[in-house]
């Protein structure tokens, strides 16, 4: 039985989990603590893979990084990285898909953190950074780790628009949910079945974990 | 260290235009809610930016609109109490305290957070979290967090509207303790009368964004420059009249319930014949005459009849109307549980009472 799939799939995700709760650390605090023009629209942004089909969001990445588009070619140029029907576009497509849930639990935490608590902190002379390291995060890690957990699972389970960014290249970029549509269109019911069970567990317990870190059993 | 200001500000439909200058000392900042009082802290800690004016602390700027100057809150060197604290939820008690000077040499730290746990009665308490302390020991807690930091002013919002009824007195105690051991120039807003009475030896008084009145207590308390700083204040006997007459020293005012009174005239103010004026006594002022004993020299003046139609307990004295003349002018008086017994007071009885000329504050 092959494991590729699941390596990759532990890879992937992993590598988009770091990349999401590092830009959506930056996006929560900005959407929770800041005013600006555009506010709204850049919340509607960054929520909308919860709502566009996963086909379509996959269908943009795929023009916005692909060799033809200015930012592919920026990538391929300058960085010598290939996106497009690579595992950095598997990556790309998780990191997308699962920010919107790691974002959304992210900020309501950080807005929990009450403004006079922060304000308290200025008021004692501390900087920004201060009282983001020593204040906000500390205050909010609750949310910020179940919105983590929830985009590790997101990614772990993205399927159409990594089919779409990433392709189906068993070996290199066939992730488990993808293995899983392979496995049952060829009709090979055992493999379709064992990960099947695999990814219906994993998800079971990461909901599980993320549960119980928002109501603050850990 | 002497603190000038002069800030303006609008909100929605809201104005606020407010000058102060302090001495040294404690000022109370009184006024009912929505006047804008904790607005004015907020601005002078930097919180929230002020339109137009200036914040001066000793020789120093730290907000001029005219100079583009505004000083970030953290550099202002400003305490500020907030109305529930904003302790820390996450630090214990000692590590709240050390939170504003944690920059300098750990003994330092400990030396300066040992004396304030000892002089705020929080010994024991160093590893407690804020929600392991009672209300006293937050708003402690907090107040010492905040004079770690050596602050130039202070600044209390509402210190002990979030803390029970019967430890309020005692706190209130131990803030003038406090503030007696760090004499650091303060404003302490409220808007519990009591309150701003027992702390304040600078009173300003602020309705609507606007300083109304400001002065020493008993300046403000018992000679109101407006109706509503006198409503404020507890007056609850304002009526209108006439001045009929008036000659230097004294005034002579017409009201068609309660008929003339005759009162010394304010000083400053020139009142004509005819003017309207308000004219005010306060509830526990109002002297009973009682029918038994001749009318001595003090009372003979302003001598009115009413009936009493309600009593009310107030712990230990009692609220009493008196309805006079033929209009609806309701006298409120305020008299010891004692005196109502003796002289056996009661509802529907009609009795004369007196308003002191010396009692009798008019209101131009």
């Amino acid at each position: 039985m092959n494991l590729f799939p699941l390596y990759l799939t532990v890879k992937v995700s992993i590598t988009a989990t770091i990349f999401t709760a590092s830009a959506g650390l930056v996006l929560a605090w900005i959407l929770a603590k800041k005013e600006f023009f555009g506010k709204t629209v850049l919340d509607v942004l960054i929520m909308q893979p919860l709502v566009i089909p996963p086909t379509v969001l996959g269908y943009y990445l795929l023009s916005a990084f692909g060799a033809g588009s200015p930012i592919g070619r920026f990538f391929e140029d300058v960085l010598g990285m290939q996106i497009v029907f690579t595992w950095k576009g598997a990556v790309l497509a998780s990191l997308v898909s699962s920010l919107p849930l790691f974002v959304k639990p992210a900020k309501a935490a950080i807005e929990g953190v009450g403004n006079e608590i922060e304000d308290a902190a200025r008021l004692l002379g501390k900087t920004e950074w201060y009282i983001i390291r020593t204040i906000t995060l500390p205050l909010a890690w609750r949310g910020i780790a179940a919105g983590t957990v929830m985009a590790f699972a997101r990614a772990t389970g993205e399927f159409g628009a990594t089919l779409m960014v990433a392709g189906n290249i068993p070996g290199r970029t066939q992730t488990l949910p993808i293995a899983i549509y392979d496995a049952v269109q060829s009709g090979d019911d055992y493999t379709a079945n064992l990960l099947v069970g695999i990814i219906t567990l994993f998800s079971f317990l990461v909901l599980y974990i993320a549960e119980r870190f928002s109501k603050g059993r850990f | 260290m002497n603190f000038d200001l002069s800030l303006k500000k609008s909100f929605d439909g809201f104005h606020i235009d407010v000058n102060l200058s302090i001495n040294e000392g404690l000022l109370v900042l009184f006024g009912p809610s929505g006047a804008g009082k904790t607005q004015i802290l907020r601005m002078i800690s930097g919180i929230t930016r002020p339109d137009e004016g200036f914040v001066e602390i000793g020789n120093e700027k730290v907000f001029d609109s005219a100079n583009n100057i505004n000083i970030p809150v953290r550099d202002r060197r400003i305490g500020y109490l907030f109305q529930d604290y904003a302790l820390f939820p996450h630090m214990t008690v000692y590590q709240n305290i050390a939170y504003g000077i944690n920059h300098l040499e750990r003994p330092l730290v400990q030396i300066k957070v040992d004396e304030l746990i000892e002089v705020m009665r929080l010994s024991g308490l160093e590893k407690r979290y804020p929600h392991e302390l009672s209300g006293g020991q937050k708003q402690r807690c907090a107040l010492a967090r905040t004079l770690a930091i050596e602050p130039r002013v202070l600044l209390l919002d509402e210190p002990f509207s979030a803390l029970d009824f019967q430890v309020r007195e005692k706190l209130r105690a131990d803030l003038l303790r406090i503030h007696t051991l760090y004499p650091i120039t303060t404003i302490l807003v409220t808007h519990d009368l009591e309150e701003a009475f027992m702390l304040g030896k600078e009173i300003a008084v602020i309705n609507n964004g606007h300083i109304e009145q400001s002065g020493p207590r008993e300046e403000v308390f018992y000679r109101p420059k407006t109706r509503s700083v006198a409503k404020f204040i507890g007056t609850r006997n304002i009526f209108d009249g006439t001045v009929v007459d008036s000659d230097g020293s004294h005034v002579t005012i017409l009201n068609q319930d309660i008929g003339k009174v005759k009162t010394f005239a304010t000083e400053g103010t020139k009142l004509e014949k005819g003017q309207e004026v308000s004219f005010c006594i306060r509830p526990e002022e109002v002297l009973i005459i009682r029918p038994d004993r001749p009318l001595d020299d003090r009372v003979q003046y302003n001598i009115i009849e009413g009936e009493i139609v309600s009593i009310t307990g107030k712990g230990s004295t009692q609220i009493m109307f008196l309805k006079t003349g033929s209009g609806d002018t309701l006298l409120k008086i305020e008299l010891p549980n004692f005196v109502i017994r003796k002289l056996s007071l009661d509802k529907g009885r009609r009795i004369r009472v007196s308003l002191k000329k010396e009692s009798l504050w008019v209101i131009p």
